[in-house]
C-alpha cells in the first residue's frame, strides 16, 4: 500500500522526467547518429553470397584503431562530443560478475563500444574503484586465449571502471552517482544505460531513484531489466505499470538472453532468406514443433529464488515461448524492432491459453550412480522440504491461426536431466503416397524429415533426410544434411548472448527485447494454468537426478501424436 | 562338370558362411558380407538377391545409428531376429510376396537352375576393366546364384587358363586385404571359361551353346549375353546368339552397350534389327550412369522426403544444371569418339537420362515399367533442341609448367580437320505444367580443369526478401542451391543463407552437407555391379526401353544433323581450362549462372 502512495507521490515528477527524456533524446540527434549510425553500418555489413564484401558499405573498424583512444586523457581531450556511461546496479552480484562485466569487456576488446564510455558499478557493499576492478578482473577473459594485447586491453578497460556504493532505494545515493557520472562525462552530451542486476522486489525503487536522480540531462537514458518480470499476469502488469511511471516504453529493455543466442538470431535468417524453407513453414508440411531445454544439474544449493518460480516461469514462459513466437510468426514488414515485435505479439495472441491437461510436471529426486549420490530437489537446503515446485515441465501449445491450426508446439524444460542442451526440432509430415512406404515399416511418422536447430551446446543446424544406403539393393536410412558451426565457422567464436544484447541496448536496437504487450500476452497464456497448479497443489512426478525426465512427458506427446525427437534413440 | 561345380559350391559355402558363433569376429566387415551368414535353409545367394534387388524388394529402413525399423510382414521375422543379433549393424531384408515366390522358386529349383554369363568381346577393354571385376565383386559378395558360369567369347584364340590369367590381372577385392580374397579369386576363376569364335558365325555360337549346356548339366538354364563389341557387329552377334545359343528352358537376356545408333534413324534401325531376334524384355540397354549410387538416390530423395517434393517445380526451381567433366582428352583413343562427339557420347544418353529421372512425375510404383513410362513422358514433353541453344567446343593444346597437353586434333586417331565437339553446353526445356520455362542446362566436356559429374538445382530467390539489402544487387546470387555430386566424392549438399556468427548481421551461404565418405564407411559398388545384378534378376528399371531411346534421339537428332551439315566450327578452349566462354553466354541468355564455376567452387 505504501507502494501505491509512493507511486502517486512521484508520478508528477515522473511525467516531467519522461518529457525530459524524450526531448533530450531528440536534442542530440547528430551525436547519436554519428555513433550509432556508423556502428550500425558496421554491424550490418554483409557479404555477397560468394563471400566478397559488397562495394558501398564501410568495413569493420580494425581493432588496432582502438589504440587511438585507449587512454583516459585521450577521452577527455578527444574531439568526440558524446559519452556513454553504463551503470551496473547490483555490481557485486553473480550475474554481473559472470556475464555483464565480461560481456562489456568483450565488446570493448572487439572495439564495439563508443569512444567515450565508462562503466560504473553500483551496489550496497562498500568498495573502492580499485576493489571493484580487482573483482571484475578475475572474471575477464579474452575468450580465445592468448589473443593479442589482452593484458593491455584489460588494463585499459579496468581503467574505465568505477564504483559507487549506495542503497537501492536512496534517491540521495543515486544523486551522488549522478554527480560522479557528470564528473566523468566532462560536460559532454551523455547517454546512460542502467543494467538492473538486482532482485525483482527492488526493481521499482531503483528505477525510481535512477530516473529521478541519475537520468541523463542531454542524451538518452535506458534501463535493462532482467527476468523475472513478475510471476503471473497481475504481478507482471503491476511491475510494468510501475516501471512506466518513471520510464517510457522505449527506455525499458527487458532482456531475455535466449534471444541473444546465435541460432535464435539465425532462425529468422533461415526462414526468410531461404526459398527452400519458407514454403514448408506451415501446417501443410509441419507435423509438430518441439522446443527443448535441459540442464544436467539441479539447483545445487541455490534453490531459494527458483523455488518461488519453478521451471515453467523460469524457462518456458519466457525463453521457450520467445523462441516459439520467432519461429511461428508471419513475415514481418521489415526487420525493424517494432515490426518484428508486432508479429510476435500476434502469435502470442493467437495462442490457446494453456490448459492443465496439456502440462506434465516433474521434480527430480535423489539418485545414486556409481557410488555417487546426487541430491534430490528437496534435499537442497535452500528449498522447503515439502516443495512441489516443478523442476521439469512439458507442455503442448497451439496457435489458432491460419498457418498453424492443429500443429502441436511441444515444450519441454527440465533441470537435473541426463544432458544439457537447448534445441528446436521441427518434424515434418510423412510423404503422402510414399513410393518407398514399404521400406519404412508400419509407422510412417518415424521416417519423416526433421529439421533441428541446436541452440546450445555445439551450435548446429541439421536436416534429417531419407537417403539410400549406398550399395546394391535399396535400403533407406536417415542421414543428416549438416551444418555444424564448429566445422564451418571454426575461426570465429560465437559471442555470448549478453554481448549482443548489451550492444543492442547501447544502440537502441529493440528487436531482441521484450515489449510490454508481448510480456502481457505471454503471461496471459500461462497464468491461469500456473494458478490452478498452485491452488490445487498438483504434485509433480518424481524423476531421478540425471535421468531423461518423467515418463509423463511421453504420454503428453503421445496424446498429440508426437514423439520427442531428442529421446528417439538415434540422437541423444 | 556338374559334380565339379557342386563341389565348388560346397567349399564356397563353407568358407563364406561361418557358423553364427563367429559372427562376432566379423562385425567390422562390410554390410553386404553380413547379408550372407544367415543360417537358413535356402542358399545365401538367395538372401543376397533379396536384399540387393532393386526397388520392389526390401521393405526395411535402417534408422539412424543402425536401429532396425519394424518388420513389415511376419515372414521376415525370423530373418529379422537373426540379423538383429549381428551388432545391429545390418538392417534386415524384406521381401514382397513376389520375391517370396521367386525365392521359393530358387529353393525348389536350386539344383536345376543355372545362370551362364557370356561376355561377348571378352578380350576388350570394357570387359577387362569393368565386366569381369564387377562379376567377381558380385560373386565375392555372395550375390550371384549358386550355379553360375562365366564365358568369355571373342575372336582371339585363347585357352580357359589364358582367359583366367587375363581376367585375374584386373580383379581386386575393392578394399585390399579383405578376407579370403585370394581364395575367392581362385574359386571365381575356376568358373570362368573361354570360347573363341567369330561374331557372325552361327556355328561358333552353336559350339558355345554346346559348351554352355555341358556346364549347365541339365539344369534349367538362364543365359545372359553381355555384348561388349563395336556397334557394327551388334546385330550379327545377337542373331547368332539368339538363334544358336539361346537358353532352351530358362531366360535369355542380352545386355547392349552404347552407342545405340548415332541418330533417330540408325537407332531405330538398330532397334528394329534387335527386335527381329529378341523381344523387348530380352534387351537390356545399359547406361552405366543410371547405376551410379547418387542417381539411384535421386528418386529416394525426391519421393521419400516431404521437404523436397513441394519444391520440385517451376514454382521454386529457377534452373537445373547437369554437368559432366573429364580432366583428360581422348589421349590416343579418339577413333570411336570422333565419329560420335560429346553430345552423343554423354549428353543424349547419360545426362538426358538423369534429367528424365530428375524431372519425371511421381510414378505409380517403383516398378520398371512405371518408372520408364514417366521418363518417356518427360522426354516426349521436351522441346526439340535447337542449334541456337547449343554451344560446342573443342580443346586445343596448352602448355603449362613445361608440360604440353595435346589438342584434340593432335591425337593421331583423330582427323586433322575434325570439327567433332569435345565440349558442349545445351539449354533444354520441358513444356509441361511442372517445368514450363525452367531451363535445364547441360554441360559436358573433355580435357577440362576438373573431373566430376553433378546435378545442381538452383532455387528462385525469396520474394520480398527481408534480407535483400544484405544480398547486394543480384538477388539470384544468394539463392538456395541443391547439389548432388554423382562423382567423385559422392555428396549431397544444400546451400543455405545463414547468419555469420557474431555480433552484427552478415549473411553468407553455408552448406547443409551430406558427404558420403564421412557418413557411410562402406565403399560404393561400381555401377556395373548393380546393373549386371539387375540384369540377372530381370530388374529393368535402370535399363533403357526402346521408346525411351527413340524419344531421346528425336530431341537431339535435328540439331546433330544441322551441326554436321553446316560443319559448325567448335569454339576452341585450352586443354585443362574451364571450357569455352560460349557456355556462359548460353547460360546468360536464360538468366542462369553455372553453379560449378562460381568463386566458391
Amino acid at each position: 500500500m505504501t507502494f501505491t502512495t509512493h507511486f502517486s507521490h512521484c508520478s508528477t515528477s515522473c511525467n516531467d522526467n519522461s518529457k525530459l527524456f524524450s526531448s533530450s533524446s531528440r536534442s542530440s540527434p547528430a551525436i547519436h547518429y554519428r555513433f550509432s549510425g556508423s556502428r550500425r553500418l558496421c554491424r550490418y555489413r554483409i557479404n555477397s553470397a560468394n563471400g566478397n564484401p559488397l562495394k558501398a558499405l564501410p568495413s569493420l573498424p580494425i581493432s588496432e584503431s582502438a589504440a587511438d583512444y585507449d587512454y583516459d586523457d585521450n577521452v577527455e581531450t578527444g574531439d568526440s562530443h558524446s559519452t556513454l556511461s553504463i551503470t551496473v546496479v547490483g555490481a557485486s552480484g553473480d550475474l554481473a560478475k559472470k556475464k555483464i562485466f565480461p560481456a562489456l569487456f568483450a565488446l570493448y576488446y572487439e572495439d564495439w563500444l563508443p569512444q567515450n564510455f565508462r562503466v560504473f558499478g553500483y551496489a550496497r557493499t562498500k568498495m573502492t574503484d580499485e576493489e571493484l576492478r580487482n573483482m571484475i578482473s578475475r572474471t575477464l577473459t579474452c575468450r580465445v586465449d592468448k589473443r593479442e594485447d589482452c593484458e593491455q586491453k584489460m588494463n585499459n578497460f579496468l581503467g574505465r571502471c568505477f564504483y559507487q556504493a549506495g542503497q537501492y532505494s536512496s534517491e540521495e545515493h543515486f544523486a551522488e552517482l549522478d554527480t560522479k557520472l557528470k564528473e566523468k562525462e566532462g560536460g559532454k552530451s551523455s547517454n546512460r544505460l542502467f543494467y538492473l542486476s538486482i532482485p525483482p522486489n527492488i526493481f521499482v525503487d531503483v528505477v525510481r531513484c535512477a530516473s529521478l536522480r541519475a537520468s541523463s540531462a542531454t542524451g538518452w537514458t535506458r534501463v535493462i531489466v532482467e527476468k523475472p518480470f513478475g510471476r503471473d499476469s497481475e504481478s507482471s502488469a503491476e511491475l510494468t505499470k510501475c516501471l512506466k511511471q518513471y520510464l517510457t516504453e522505449e527506455q525499458i529493455f527487458r532482456i531475455d538472453h535466449y534471444l541473444g543466442k546465435e541460432l535464435v538470431e539465425n532462425l529468422s535468417v533461415l526462414r526468410f532468406s531461404n526459398r527452400v524453407f519458407e514454403p514448408l513453414w506451415s501446417r501443410d508440411y509441419i507435423r509438430n514443433v518441439q522446443l527443448i531445454f535441459s540442464e544436467d544439474f539441479g539447483t545445487e544449493g541455490r534453490g531459494g529464488y527458483f523455488d518461488n518460480y519453478g521451471i515453467i516461469r523460469d524457462i518456458m514462459q519466457n525463453h521457450l515461448l520467445q523462441i516459439l513466437t520467432l519461429f511461428a510468426m508471419e513475415t514481418p514488414v521489415s526487420l525493424d524492432a517494432e515490426d518484428i515485435r508486432n508479429e510476435k505479439v500476434k502469435v502470442l495472441r493467437s495462442m490457446k491459453t494453456l490448459q492443465l491437461e496439456d502440462v506434465t510436471l516433474g521434480q527430480y529426486k535423489g539418485f545414486s550412480k556409481g557410488g555417487k549420490l546426487y541430491p534430490g530437489y528437496t534435499d537442497d537446503p535452500t528449498v522447503p522440504k515439502d516443495s512441489i515446485t516443478p523442476t521439469f515441465a512439458a507442455a503442448a501449445l497451439f496457435i489458432n491461426n491460419a498457418r498453424w491450426d492443429g500443429v502441436p508446439f511441444l515444450m519441454k524444460a527440465g533441470k537435473a536431466l541426463h544432458t544439457k542442451r537447448a534445441e528446436i526440432r521441427v518434424q515434418f509430415r510423412h510423404v503422402p503416397g510414399n513410393l518407398y512406404k514399404r521400406n519404412f515399416g508400419t509407422d510412417l511418422d518415424k521416417a519423416t524429415n526433421e529439421l533441428v536447430l541446436r541452440v546450445q551446446p555445439d551450435e548446429a543446424i541439421y536436416l534429417k533426410i531419407n537417403n539410400k544406403v549406398p550399395g546394391l539393393g535399396m535400403r533407406l536410412d536417415r542421414s543428416d544434411l549438416n551444418l555444424l558451426y564448429k566445422a564451418r565457422y571454426n575461426s570465429r567464436e560465437i559471442p555470448d548472448a549478453y554481448e549482443r544484447l548489451l550492444l543492442d541496448a547501447i544502440e537502441g536496437e529493440r528487436r531482441l527485447f521484450i515489449r510490454s504487450d508481448e510480456l502481457d500476452a505471454a503471461w496471459a497464456l500461462f497464468s491461469p494454468m500456473l494458478k490452478e497448479l498452485e491452488e490445487k497443489r498438483i504434485v509433480p512426478e518424481l524423476y531421478p537426478y540425471g535421468s531423461r525426465g518423467p515418463v509423463g512427458a511421453h504420454y503428453l506427446a503421445a496424446k498429440h501424436d508426437v514423439r520427442w525427437g531428442d529421446l528417439s534413440g538415434d540422437d541423444s | 562338370m556338374a559334380s565339379l561345380s557342386s563341389a565348388q559350391y560346397r567349399s564356397y559355402s563353407s568358407n563364406s558362411f561361418p557358423p553364427a558363433s563367429s559372427n562376432g569376429h566379423r562385425h567390422n566387415h562390410r554390410l553386404l558380407s553380413f547379408s550372407s551368414p544367415i543360417p537358413r535353409r535356402s542358399p545365401p545367394v538367395v538372401l543376397c538377391l533379396q536384399q540387393s534387388q532393386g526397388n520392389s524388394r526390401p521393405n526395411v529402413v535402417l534408422m539412424e545409428d543402425g536401429a532396425v525399423a519394424t518388420p513389415v510382414n511376419p515372414a521376415q521375422k525370423k530373418e529379422e531376429t537373426v540379423k538383429k543379433l549381428e551388432d545391429g549393424l545390418l538392417s534386415s531384408s524384406g521381401i514382397s510376396t513376389e520375391e517370396l515366390k521367386e525365392a521359393a522358386g530358387f529353393d525348389v529349383k536350386e539344383n536345376e537352375s543355372s545362370v551362364s554369363i557370356t561376355v561377348v568381346g571378352a578380350s576388350g577393354d570394357l570387359a577387362k576393366k569393368k565386366i569381369f571385376p564387377a562379376l567377381f565383386a558380385l560373386y565375392y559378395e555372395g550375390c550371384l546364384p549358386k550355379h553360375f558360369t562365366v564365358f568369355g567369347y571373342a575372336r582371339s584364340k585363347m585357352t580357359d587358363a589364358e582367359l583366367r590369367d587375363m581376367v585375374s590381372k584386373t580383379l581386386t577385392c575393392r578394399i585390399d586385404q579383405r578376407e579370403n580374397c585370394g581364395e575367392k579369386i581362385d574359386q571365381f576363376l575356376k568358373r570362368c571359361f573361354y570360347h573363341s569364335g567369330q561374331y557372325d558365325s552361327q556355328e561358333h555360337f552353336a559350339a558355345l551353346d554346346k559348351k554352355l549346356k555341358e556346364h549347365e548339366g541339365g539344369r534349367e538354364s538362364n543365359r545372359l549375353f553381355y555384348l561388349s563389341i563395336p556397334p557394327n557387329i551388334f546385330i550379327d552377334a545377337v542373331k547368332c546368339a539368339s538363334s544358336s545359343a539361346s537358353a532352351a528352358s530358362g531366360w535369355t537376356r542380352v545386355i547392349v552397350e552404347k552407342p545405340f545408333g548415332r541418330d533417330s534413324e540408325s537407332s531405330a534401325a538398330l532397334t528394329k534389327a534387335l527386335k527381329q531376334y529378341l523381344t523387348e524384355d530380352q534387351i537390356f540397354r545399359i547406361d552405366h550412369y543410371l547405376g551410379k549410387e547418387l542417381v539411384e538416390n535421386l528418386s529416394v530423395l525426391r519421393f521419400s522426403n516431404l521437404i523436397f517434393e513441394p519444391l520440385w517445380s517451376r514454382q521454386y526451381i529457377r534452373n537445373v544444371q547437369l554437368i559432366f567433366s573429364e580432366d583428360f582428352g581422348t589421349e590416343g583413343r579418339g577413333g570411336y569418339f570422333d565419329n560420335y562427339g560429346i553430345i552423343r557420347d554423354i549428353m543424349q544418353n547419360h545426362l538426358l537420362q538423369i534429367l528424365a529421372l530428375f524431372a519425371m512425375e511421381t510414378p505409380v510404383s517403383l516398378d520398371a515399367e512405371d518408372i520408364r513410362n514417366e521418363k518417356v513422358k518427360v522426354l516426349r514433353s521436351m522441346r526439340t533442341l535447337r542449334l541456337e541453344d547449343v554451344v560446342i567446343g573443342q580443346y586445343k593444346s596448352h602448355t603449362r609448367g613445361g608440360v604440353t597437353h595435346p589438342g584434340y586434333t593432335d591425337d593421331k586417331t583423330v582427323p586433322k580437320d575434325s570439327v567433332t565437339p569435345t565440349f558442349a553446353a545445351a539449354a533444354l526445356f520441358i513444356d509441361n505444367p511442372r517445368w514450363d520455362g525452367v531451363p535445364f542446362l547441360m554441360k559436358a566436356g573433355k580435357a577440362l580443369h576438373s573431373k566430376g559429374a553433378e546435378i545442381r538445382v538452383q532455387f528462385r530467390h525469396v520474394p520480398g526478401n527481408l534480407y535483400n539489402r544484405n544480398i547486394g544487387t543480384d538477388l539470384d546470387q544468394a539463392t538456395n542451391e541443391l547439389v548432388i555430386r554423382v562423382q567423385p566424392d559422392e555428396a549431397i549438399y544444400l546451400k543455405i543463407n545463414n547468419k555469420v556468427p557474431g555480433l552484427g548481421m552478415r549473411l553468407d551461404r553455408s552448406n547443409l552437407n551430406l558427404l558420403y565418405s564421412t557418413r557411410y564407411s562402406k565403399e560404393i559398388p561400381d555401377a556395373y555391379e548393380r546393373l549386371l545384378l539387375d540384369a540377372i534378376e530381370g530388374e529393368r528399371r535402370l535399363f533403357i526401353r526402346s521408346d525411351e531411346l527413340d524419344a531421346a534421339w528425336s530431341l537431339f537428332t535435328p540439331v546433330l544433323k544441322e551441326l554436321e551439315e553446316k560443319r559448325t566450327i567448335p569454339e576452341y578452349y585450352p586443354y585443362g581450362s574451364r571450357g569455352p566462354v560460349g557456355a556462359h553466354y548460353l547460360a546468360a541468355r536464360y538468366k542462369v549462372r553455372w553453379g560449378d564455376l562460381g568463386i566458391e567452387q
